[in-house]
């Protein structure tokens, strides 16, 4: 199979890219018209397999479940989730060929043998719906010319489009149609039906393409959202330690204080963050972040060279042939880092000192938001889908490290992402070294303030507020985290 | 030394307004007391200064027994527990307690008993008996995210009576709990009492342990001590007394079946929690539910609610329509009206006043849209009508409990429903309280609005019950008339 990109002509990878459109709530008018008495098959059913089914039967539609036989006979997990909530499960033979939208929520490496295990039994005229493009367009698929492709994916973990739907809400949805196969026009109209039946229409619904979802997708999770996270949570502690701060400090201050740091950007963006700073400490925070943006740039560059060129997915798919043999290694690697092995002491810190004490991180996070953000777009890829892609998501991640550090976190994301932030990450360290020699325990690990009057220059400060509010990431993130207001706040620590 | 506690000169001032002033308390041994006094008084802040939780200015001693055996520590029972789940967050939601999944959330309540005994040093067998006067053995294996809040209650008093602390602060001890729970507690307090425990209960009821001999409220930041606990004062709440307009048209109905269940079954892998219900609500009925804590009251209700997936499997009809045959769960919650101990629970208390109640519109946790002119009219004429307009901009978090159930009663009449569904609507409210909203229940029922109605109390009833449907251990054991007068006999009967 060829990487689909690839074989486009310029003009109309550019014109894949480009297509971006935050919809109106008036597009969703018709509800789950679309779907209604449809039958909607869904592959697979872990967190985003039985959620989105338990929205889309509250919703009044009807679904019902198919795994393979060994996970039916085996009454594996996944068939328990399913029959326990009273769903009816069957085999692929038995359900897939009445069924009128075949929803694939299996992870990304399996696509290839799902796909091709399904599609000779789907019937004529039917919807096959991905949440994740890479199988299209990394790996080619070709689909059947009479059956629809759509794209319906929620940009939050299966627990929160639960819990989001139940409480009258929804998470923030991208939907996309392949152009290659819409041949009844009908996938567009089934795709905002199924976002209205998971809730995704009340908390803002980008429109994309495959192409462009798995551009951005692929970047921000392997930069900003996984392997500079990773890579900034490490070399912190390290440091910490070296200075000789506590270790049970250092590692509760690195495990939660990403997520309380990047809850503060979820809220008010880059300068939201910023904003939780002192004035001194604002100034220095901003200028290592631009030290990080000029040390790192050429390695964001490259990741989205290679990712756009194919490039990357195709030495994944090696790796994956070779029977993962570099993600193990890297993800063994990870689990003997010391901040995995350093339980998080049992000390109060309080959110304030969060940042206060952990200014690195909040440098960090500045430094990698902005990069992802202005990498894409150069790219070709549109600022609604860049923001999406790293600075939406970058919070949602930092939680799964909170909850059980960087193991639990690769371990949560799909296999590409965890890949992509081992590669960036095994890039990335020794790219800081130099800049690492000079970062002294006032940037991480204690109180930046203490010791300073406090005192800034007025026009020094003005300056700094403004390069950071005028960015482009803050000024599209302003108009759609509008749409999602209401996203509730996550409680830890 | 004879005293257990001796604050002096006390004084705490929150958000500008002063709370104590120049309070004195004196608590001698053998002596158990009963805090009373209103909502917002200051009873819970009292007891979280004498743990320590709190601080504020003045003297706080506190003697522990050095000969004693008992722990020398003060425990503090609170009246809203919030468990957490594996990981430590406690982001849950409302119908996450239905729905099965193999990703195990939370412990169970045999490893959270287990967490607790290790880490005070406590023998396993001494937690059995408890468990077992409780009631609660049955739920040992049970997740902390599948229990009940009455449960929950259960929970944290079982983990109180086995520690056996120097000090025993317990706010709100019977909230939730059945009657015959409510006699095992009271007992079981006065056993502990024996043993040299010095028991403080928050608590404004008349029916308590026989230990309890010194009674006191909080009145304009002091304390007064009072001779009974019938002397605790209630504070007439500004209900309006005028129904609003709106809320007088009769409900439109779309069906005359409310709800019909025809041999419904929930089961839990291998817990049964409903069996063989046959059950039929008609339009304009009023429906008293009864059972013992974990006879499958919250399981019966989330069904015609919509909140139960197994309802799918179910032959259900719900507003004339067969539950599972297009409709989605807004289609049926439009219809209804609920409030249950666990919704208030896990509702989203960093809304506004004003918010919350006009959610109940929209039936949403949160408001996510704009109100047309005449619905923020009514939204206002309710908030009066409830005594809350002066609340209406603060956070619901901001209010002690006793105001947020009210706000939270006026969001489920909101849209003048054509269903009430309320559990244990009264949870938290004084008697005077009490008593205006079942008053207003008696009134919306006059005009024609159906009920379903969960109490374990006589005296907290509304009036205008006339049907009762009883549950024991997920089985129907009556389903009735009511004869007036007997209610009270019949609501012990069921749970002995």
């Amino acid at each position: 199979m060829a990487n689909y990109f690839n074989t486009l002509p310029l003009r109309e990878q550019l014109n894949q890219l480009g297509v971006c459109d935050f919809m109106d709530n008036s597009e969703f008018l018709d509800g789950v018209e679309a779907l209604k008495g449809k039958k909607i098959v869904i592959v697979g059913c872990g967190a985003q397999g039985l959620n989105q089914g338990l929205n889309l039967r509250d919703s009044g539609l009807d679904v019902s479940y198919t795994l393979r036989k060994e996970a039916i006979e085996g009454k594996r997990d996944s068939w328990k989730n399913a029959t326990e909530n009273n769903f009816k499960v069957g085999t692929y033979e038995e359900l897939i060929p009445s069924a009128d939208v075949v929803v694939n929520l299996t992870p990304d490496k399996q696509h290839t043998a799902v796909v091709n295990a399904i599609m000779p039994l789907m019937k004529k005229g039917s919807t096959l719906l991905y949440s994740h493009g890479f199988n299209i367009v990394e790996e080619g698929m070709q689909i059947r010319k009479d059956l629809t492709v759509i794209m319906v994916a929620p940009k939050c973990p299966g627990s929160e489009v639960r819990a989001e739907y139940v409480r009258g809400f929804g998470v923030p949805t991208l939907i996309a149609v392949h152009p290659e196969n819409d041949p009844e026009r009908k996938g567009l109209a089934q795709a905002k039906a199924y976002c209205v039946g998971t809730g995704g229409h009340r908390a803002g619904v980008l429109k994309s393409s495959f192409v462009a979802e798995v551009k951005s997708d692929l970047m921000g999770e392997q930069t900003i959202l996984c392997g500079l996270l990773q890579t900034g949570s490490i070399l912190s502690f390290d440091k910490m330690v070296e200075k000789g701060i506590d270790a049970g400090y250092a590692s509760k201050l690195v495990q939660y204080g990403v997520e309380v740091i990047t809850e503060a950007l979820k809220h008010g963006g880059v300068s939201g963050m910023m904003d939780r700073l002192s004035n001194v400490a604002k100034v220095e925070a901003f200028k290592i972040s631009e030290e990080l943006k000029d040390i790192m740039r050429p390695l964001f560059e490259k990741h989205q060279d290679d990712i756009m060129a194919g490039e990357f997915s195709r030495i994944m798919m090696e790796d994956w042939a070779n029977g993962d043999k570099n993600l193990l290694a890297w993800r063994a690697e990870t689990g003997e880092t010391a901040f995995e092995k350093t339980p998080a002491g049992d000390v109060k810190i309080g959110n304030q000192e969060y940042f206060d004490n952990y200014l690195l991180m909040v440098a960090f996070v500045r430094a990698g938001v902005e990069l992802a953000f202005e990498t894409m777009v150069e790219a070709g890829i549109k600022p609604e889908s860049a923001y999406y892609e790293s600075l939406h998501e970058t919070p949602l991640i930092a939680n799964t490290i909170a909850r059980k550090k960087l193991f639990e976190m690769n371990r949560v994301i799909s296999d590409t992402a965890e890949y992509g932030c081992y590669l960036f990450d095994q890039a990335c360290k020794p790219l800081l070294a130099d800049f690492m020699k000079k970062v002294g325990t006032d940037l991480v690990g204690k109180n930046f303030n203490e010791g300073k009057d406090g005192a800034v220059d007025n026009s020094e400060l003005v300056r700094i507020n403004e390069i950071l509010r005028n960015h482009e990431v803050e000024i599209i993130g302003t108009k759609l985290r509008k749409a999602m207001t209401a996203m509730k706040t996550i409680k830890t620590a | 030394m004879r005293q257990v506690i001796h604050i002096s000169n006390l004084g705490l001032r929150f958000q500008n307004k002063s709370v104590f002033s120049d309070l004195s308390w004196t608590i001698n041994r053998g002596e158990n007391w009963v805090l009373g006094g209103e909502s917002g008084s200051g009873k819970t802040a009292l007891a979280k200064i004498l743990t320590g939780k709190q601080s504020a200015s003045g003297e706080v001693e506190i003697n522990f027994e050095t000969e004693s055996n008992l722990p020398a520590q003060v425990l503090f029972v609170e009246s809203w527990y919030q468990f957490k789940n594996v990981e430590g967050v406690a982001n849950f939601y409302y119908q996450q307690r239905y729905t099965s999944q193999q990703a195990k959330e939370t412990l169970t309540v045999n490893a959270e008993l287990a967490h607790f005994g290790k880490e005070e040093n406590l023998n396993f067998s001494d937690a059995e008996k408890l468990l077992k006067a409780l009631g609660f053995s049955g739920l040992r294996d049970s997740q902390l995210i599948e229990l009940s809040s009455g449960e929950h209650k259960k929970l944290q008093l079982v983990k109180a009576l086995w520690l056996k602390p120097q000090l025993l602060i317990i706010d709100q001890p019977y909230t939730g709990l059945d009657i015959a729970s409510r006699k095992s507690l009271n007992t079981l307090l006065d056993n502990i009492a024996k043993a040299g425990v010095t028991l403080i209960l928050i608590s404004n009821d008349e029916e308590l342990p026989t230990c309890i001999n010194r009674f006191a409220e909080i009145e304009d930041g002091k304390l007064v001590e009072l001779e009974s606990a019938k002397e605790i004062t209630v504070i007439k709440e500004d209900f309006e007394r005028t129904l609003p307009e709106f809320l007088k048209q009769s409900p439109i109905y779309s069906s005359s079946e409310i709800a019909k269940m025809i041999d419904v079954n929930i089961s839990y892998g291998d817990k049964q929690v409903l069996k063989n219900i046959n059950w039929e609500v008609k339009a304009g009925e009023k429906w008293l539910l009864q059972g013992h804590n974990g006879s499958g009251k919250s399981t019966l209700l989330s069904l015609i609610n919509g909140d139960h997936p197994q309802s799918y499997a179910n032959e259900l009809y719900l507003f004339g329509n067969k539950r599972g045959s297009g409709e989605s769960i807004w289609d049926i919650k439009q219809h209804i009206g609920l409030i249950s101990p666990e919704f208030h629970w896990y509702f989203d208390a960093t809304a506004t006043v004003w918010d919350s109640v006009a959610s109940g519109l929209y039936d949403s946790v949160g408001l996510f849209q704009q109100l047309p002119y005449t619905k923020a009219k009514h939204v206002d004429e309710l908030v009066a009508y409830f005594g809350l307009t002066e609340y209406k901009k603060e956070l619901l978090s901001s209010l002690p409990l006793g105001k947020q159930r009210l706000v939270l009663l006026a969001r489920t009449v909101i849209k003048n429903p054509e269903l009430l569904i309320l559990d244990e609507p009264c949870q938290g409210l004084d008697k005077q309280q009490t008593a205006q909203f079942n008053q207003l229940v008696d009134e919306l029922s006059h005009h024609g609005m159906t009920v379903i109605y969960v109490g374990h109390f006589e005296a907290q009833l509304p009036s205008c019950l006339t049907k009762k449907i009883v549950l024991k251990d997920g089985e129907v054991i009556a389903n009735e008339e009511i004869i007036k007068n007997r209610i009270l006999e019949e609501a012990y009967s069921i749970v002995e």
